[in-house]
């Protein structure tokens, strides 16, 4: 009863602030997923009775999204990362790990005592550090499986006093010192574990110093994290680089004075204090200033080119103020006052700006086609619906420069005749909807937004639209679709969004990237932009640069620079002595290029002559212990399991690819399954109705076509690169100092407790969890 | 108006249509599963791919709106082969049979779960209608088969096997006197044909022919018709009475017996070949009088009758039954003499007639024994308990109520939409396989028997959704919904309703747009109103 009462209350509440229309549903489940944890099936029915919402409609959607579940979750999350930097790197073997310690059965994701659902993540965007793992909002990096107990036990002692108060405490405060900014929520809370966070939160607290802590998503220098970044008004900002959680306290108060005197000896650090106001920071700190040259950063840094990331690490994103001061909405400004939306349109086009999200369609010409239509409502949307495995930039952008990205969406509205804009952002991406939903709010309130903007007449509003995870809603037609609160199914094109889009209206889609590269071009003029990049490509590009380099992280290039210019300058190399052996371009729309090719220039045409694509920017660096079998089911595993479903080839044609995949890593298959592969492959690209469908067999076809002899030596019942589990097996050598480390920590008791002597794996009971060979000390365990 | 080029033929057509509505301007017929006039048409099925050459893409013409100039390829072998790709895929995620094991592993092609579900409703006349599409001699068959339809029957692991001999030959004892010799004839023909032989094949052969409205003369040297089965078989394995009977029935259609007469070479070429349309040898094994009394020549492979068409060496003259190899079942012989008499009527200008027995093994879905999980949902229409014995042994049969009991055993394996399944249709058509494809694991196959009239197999959907928007259409408070999404999308009642809820007002409707037999009518039996 009690129960029951609750569920009304909630779903009349949740209705009352979405609305009974058809369209609410995605929004309304969103709530209630929020409010319960799941979605009890006795909600759905009463919003079925109060809304316009049918049965129907509610059951489809609900179990459509991946974000919606309809049993009942444990009281934590643990969202393992299985992006493709953490897959190469074993993100299966933690995911494994997890379901033994919390012994879950197959087909469950929850403990028998509801305390921790396991879930897979298609990328958490800490590529650097991977494996990665999300625990409720604490992030571990590195993770190995022999520590997944340690991490639950750390979670549930440590850290959850730490959190709940930092929390309040940052609601409390006021007027603010100045910002720090930390990659917490990606990888930099990760590397340093979470003592860092807490530390500075603690310390803050105790000291009373007003400060904004900015939960940044990255800040691009994944490889110097943690990295923390201070910025106080009126002086350049301070990197702090791998800092320790020990050296917290004194950065702080190098920086920032806590509130009064009282306060200060509360705090118990007044010596200290007392030292750095007068000696300034110790030397020891990894301490370097933006424009410093020949530190680490400034290598990862020197052969970028920033333009959507322009400013990177210096304004605070919310920083409005800050943000005009440095040439904000000047642009804007400039197209309301002194240009006419064609003059807007031809400026793009002569820039040669093409759309980041993959495909390279021309900006300039949408924006042409859309502004042609007549039409008594417009609108714009930015593509925020960043799902690929291993990228994480249209993040990184929404979250740092939101109002960058919103200028860019006001242009395009001014030039194409929209009067409504809506982002539309993944749900994963939290941080990113409260940076956007808070930037629109200060803009509404300086007239940026709104009705006559900057007196110019030109009236604009803009929403959020917050995604319910599904890869598909990438697609643009699935995009709609899901905006007008439909499962998220591509249809058919003509016609074109630009002509019948969003509720039958001409609607301009725009990735993230390629709004926030708009004011940039107003600003400086479409022939700065031109100069940069190739002939086709004009430029820059971000790219999520991740995998087996010394440097991994968030980058933006020239158009044209080469994948070895990525891969050895800006990423420094292979890490660890390995062999480069290949490049993940674009995903899981992609392709694997081989290390031969690394003298290729990054440009749209020549990425698609080599059978791969843009995609939306991540780019996987492999080395000679990578499995291109393996990179192809990985790929292929990700586009099957979101597929829509709606077309046959998609929908089967993907599955049984995948079965084949499976048969060739199990060493089962037989040249004539490499044959139907192939061939399966071709069909599928042929005959599937979206770009998902189309391009899901890429990564298939490239490994294949560059690298079959991998494929053969497979079908002879052998994976070079020792990756593919059925085909491997563990074996220790002589080096064996028989420490009983491996035994200790064999799972399965597979190897004998024999002190001193050299160790055997029984192969009947190795379930090849890995973790013996990362655990021991000498090297011994060898896969064979 | 709006010019477009299909086939390279040049037409103009009203703004606004589809590719495939343009098509059908110009007579060209382009297949399609999910495609429902005046609906959403979001393409699914991909079986209506065209080529658009402009833009170098297949495309699925259902959804193509025309445009100015557009240059449209519906025929080319890159068309063909993506559109029998798209069936291809879809058979390999289609579980359930186009026809049940019995009849597929049935040598005579007889429908017995037809049969079945007639005499299970006690209806024994039209039970016995049915046998005979296939089977001219019931009765005689009903004692001496060995029943190889009983060892595929899906029934046989749960318990055992329904038992279908006994009840192919109760249709017989059953159907009553005046049914049993009712036999439904054509208009005469004008045409004789002569059967040298009265054993299985040529008595089956003698009935379909005379069925078509020919008229048959049979010749045997023995002095009683019948040849191995009166000769071969005790008579406490099957009475010769029924022999007779069913000698009797062929008589009174109008066959004449030529009893007690040696075909001799001379009166073969004399008074049998210039005086009979055609002449079917069904003498048993001749060995080498088929050379030398009625002069069949081989051909080159070094066979004296063509396998598939029956036909030898002299036009007109057909063979069956032990004359082309050494029968060990009665049944195959039936089986032969029946097609045999088919290419005899087709020789004499009938026409090709329309027969799903002439089906491809290769494109029909087949999914072999049950799994343990899939015996619950086919025992939802049958009933519980081991075969029925007959009480008066074997010699007597089944009385009609352990005839009813034991035929309503069945389980129900055939498809209910073999005629109007669009899948199967198709498949044919563009010669699919439905194992190119085949996944490693098939999908349990689930019935959904709620619904009074309605049962739903949702392994055979095919995700196309028309009933999702027919339900919507029609304001069904519950309806129907796509659950989930990829390759596990399929098609449920929303809140774990039953389909009896969901489909208050539209189940005629969506039974009738679903493509497949995933909706269908219990009890239509589509064969039976052909």
């Amino acid at each position: 009863m009690e129960k029951n009462r609750r569920i009304t209350d909630t779903v009349n509440q949740v209705v009352s602030r979405h609305g009974k229309t058809a369209d609410a549903v995605i929004p309304i489940l969103q709530d209630l997923q929020h409010e319960f944890n799941y979605l009890p099936e006795a909600a759905l029915q009463q919003v079925c009775e109060i809304t316009d919402i049918t049965p129907a409609r509610i059951s489809g959607i609900s179990t459509f999204y991946t974000q919606f579940r309809h049993q009942p979750a444990g009281k934590h999350r643990i969202r393992v990362c299985t992006g493709t930097a953490c897959h190469v790197k074993g993100a299966l073997f933690v995911y494994e790990a997890f379901r033994r310690e919390l012994k879950l059965e197959d087909g469950e994701d929850t403990d028998a005592s509801l305390i921790f659902t396991l879930e897979k993540i298609a990328c958490l965007g800490c590529c650097t550090l991977a494996p990665v793992v999300k625990v409720d909002e604490i992030t571990y990096g590195h993770v190995v499986p022999e520590k997944v107990g340690e991490i639950l036990h750390d979670f549930l002692t440590k850290n959850r006093n730490d959190i709940a108060r930092a929390s309040s405490f940052q609601e409390l405060q006021s007027k603010t010192q100045g910002e720090i900014r930390i990659g917490l929520g990606s990888c930099c809370v990760a590397s340093g574990s979470s003592e860092v966070k807490a530390e500075l939160e603690k310390t803050l607290a105790l000291a009373k110093i007003r400060v904004d802590v900015q939960q940044v998503g990255c800040v691009g220098i994944c490889n110097q994290v943690p990295i923390m970044e201070i910025i106080k008004p009126g002086e350049r900002p301070v990197y702090y680089a791998k800092i320790k959680p020990e050296e917290v306290r004194e950065v702080l108060l190098a920086h920032f004075k806590p509130e009064g005197f009282v306060n200060r000896f509360r705090t118990g650090l007044y010596s200290v204090f007392e030292t750095l106001l007068t000696e300034g920071t110790p030397k020891s700190f990894r301490k370097y200033f933006g424009e410093q040259r020949d530190t680490p950063l400034s290598k990862f840094l020197g052969p970028q080119e920033n333009i959507a990331t322009e400013n990177r690490g210096v304004t605070n994103p919310l920083d409005m103020h800050g943000y005009m001061q440095s040439g904000g909405f000047t642009s804007l400004q400039k197209c309301l006052q002194q240009m006419t939306p064609q003059q807007v349109v031809d400026e793009i086009s002569r820039s040669g700006l093409r759309g980041r999200g993959g495909a390279g369609f021309p900006t300039g010409r949408k924006w042409q086609l859309v502004k042609d239509q007549h039409a008594e409502e417009k609108f714009v949307i930015c593509n925020g619906d960043e799902g690929d495995p291993g990228a994480f930039m249209d993040r990184m952008l929404l979250e740092s420069y939101p109002f960058r990205i919103i200028e860019g969406m006001l242009i395009a509205g001014y030039a194409a005749g929209a009067s409504h804009g809506i982002f539309y952002i993944r749900a994963e991406y939290p941080l990113a909807v409260t940076r956007i939903g808070e930037a629109i709010r200060l803009c509404r309130e300086k007239g940026i937004i709104g009705p006559s903007i900057l007196g110019s007449g030109f009236t604009f509003d803009v929403r959020i639209f917050g995604g319910a995870g599904a890869f598909v809603c990438g697609e643009e037609t699935a995009l709609i679709a899901s905006v007008e609160g439909k499962r998220g199914l591509p249809r058919m094109r003509p016609p074109y969004p630009v002509v019948k889009g969003l509720r039958d209206q001409p609607t301009l889609i725009n990735n993230t990237e390629t709004l926030s590269l708009v004011p940039w071009i107003i600003h400086h003029g479409a022939a700065a932009f031109s100069k940069i990049g190739t002939p086709g490509s004009k430029g820059t590009k971000v790219f999520a640069l991740a995998g087996k380099v010394k440097r991994g992280g968030l980058i933006e290039v020239p158009m044209g620079i080469t994948i070895r210019q990525i891969v050895e300058e800006i990423g420094g190399g292979i890490a660890g002595d390995r062999i480069f052996k290949a490049v993940q371009i674009g995903g899981p729309s992609g392709g694997c290029l081989p290390a031969s090719m690394a003298d290729m220039s990054v440009d749209f045409e020549a990425l698609k002559q080599a059978g791969t694509m843009m995609g939306s920017g991540g780019l996987i660096v492999l080395d000679d212990t990578d499995c291109m079998v393996d990179i192809a089911h990985y790929f292929l595993s990700f586009t099957q399991n979101q597929s829509c479903g709606k077309c046959t080839f998609c929908r089967i044609g993907t599955r049984r690819m995948l079965e084949i995949l499976e048969k060739i890593r199990k060493g089962e298959a037989a040249h004539a399954d490499l044959t139907k592969l192939e061939h399966l492959a071709w069909s599928t690209a042929r005959g599937s109705l979206c770009g998902l469908g189309k391009t899901a067999p890429n990564p298939v076809l490239t490994t294949i076509h560059y690298f079959r002899e991998e494929y053969e030596a497979h079908l002879d019942g052998r994976c070079p690169a020792g990756k593919c589990i059925p085909l491997i097996e563990y074996r220790v050598t002589d080096d064996c100092i028989g420490c009983t480390k491996c035994a200790q920590r064999c799972p399965s008791d597979a190897i004998a407790f024999r002190p001193y002597e050299k160790h055997a794996i029984d192969t009947d009971k190795c379930i090849k969890c890995d973790i013996c060979r990362q655990i021991c000390p000498v090297d011994a365990i060898l896969i064979h | 108006m709006i010019n477009i080029t299909i086939d390279h033929i040049p037409v103009e057509v009203q703004e606004g249509i589809s590719v495939m509505e343009a098509a059908a301007i110009l007579g060209i017929a382009i297949p399609s599963m999910c495609f429902h006039p005046g609906f959403s048409n979001h393409p699914s099925c991909m079986v209506c791919l065209v080529k658009d050459l402009d833009r170098d893409h297949l495309v699925p013409s259902c959804a193509l709106p025309v445009s100015e100039g557009m240059n449209i390829i519906t025929g080319s072998e890159e068309v063909k082969e993506a559109r029998q790709e798209a069936l291809e895929l879809l058979l390999s995620d289609h579980a359930g049979d186009c026809e049940a094991p019995c009849r597929l592993s049935c040598p005579a092609f007889m429908d017995i779960p037809l049969m079945n579900r007639l005499i299970g409703k006690g209806n024994f006349n039209e039970a016995l209608q049915i046998v005979r599409q296939e089977i001219a001699l019931p009765l005689v068959l009903g004692y001496i088969c060995p029943a190889p339809c009983e060892k595929a029957c899906k029934r046989k692991p749960m318990d055992q096997a329904v038992s279908i001999c006994l009840l192919k030959r109760s249709a017989a004892q059953h159907a009553g006197d005046d049914n049993f010799h009712q036999a439904d004839r054509s208009k005469t023909s004008g045409k004789k044909i002569a059967i040298i032989g009265t054993g299985p094949a040529g008595l089956s052969a003698a009935f379909y022919l005379l069925r078509s409205g020919h008229s048959c003369t049979l010749f045997d040297q023995h002095e009683k018709a019948g040849g191995a089965l009166r000769y071969d078989i005790p008579e406490d394995r099957m009475p010769k009475e029924m022999l007779d009977a069913e000698i009797g029935l062929i008589q009174n259609m109008g066959a004449e017996l030529h009893l007690g007469v040696m075909v001799t070479k001379d009166f073969f070429q004399h008074s049998i070949l210039p005086n009979y349309h055609a002449v079917i040898l069904a003498a048993g094994n001749l060995g080498s009088n088929l050379s030398a009394i009625f002069g069949i020549q081989p051909d080159e492979h070094g066979s004296f009758v063509h396998r598939r068409d029956f036909t030898t060496s002299i036009p007109g003259v057909f063979a069956c039954g032990s004359i082309i190899r050494e029968q060990k079942m009665a049944v195959h012989s039936v089986a032969q003499g029946k097609m045999a008499a088919k290419q005899v009527g087709i020789y004499l200008g009938g026409s090709v007639e329309q027969r799903d027995s002439l089906f491809k093994h290769k494109s029909v879905s087949i999914t072999g024994h049950l799994f343990e999980p899939e015996w619950n949902e086919y025992m939802k229409e049958s009933i519980p308990g081991r075969r029925a014995e007959p009480a008066e042994g074997i010699l007597a049969g089944f009385t009609r109520e352990e005839a009813v009991h034991e035929a309503q055993r069945c389980l129900h394996c055939d498809c209910r939409k073999p005629l109007t399944c669009k899948l199967r249709l198709y498949a044919d058509e563009y010669d699919a396989n439905r194992k190119r494809f085949a996944g490693e694991e098939r999908k349990y196959i689930t019935r959904s028997i709620q619904h009074e009239a309605v049962v739903y197999e949702t392994e055979k959907c095919i995700r196309c959704g028309l009933c999702v928007e027919i339900t919507q259409r029609h304001g069904e408070s519950i309806g129907l919904t796509f659950a989930g999404r990829g390759f596990d999308v399929r098609i449920t009642v929303p809140f774990s309703k039953t389909t009896r809820e969901a489909l208050t007002i539209t189940a005629r409707e969506c039974v009738e747009a679903c493509p497949t037999g995933a909706l269908a009518f219990k009890d239509l039996e589509e064969r039976k109103w052909r």
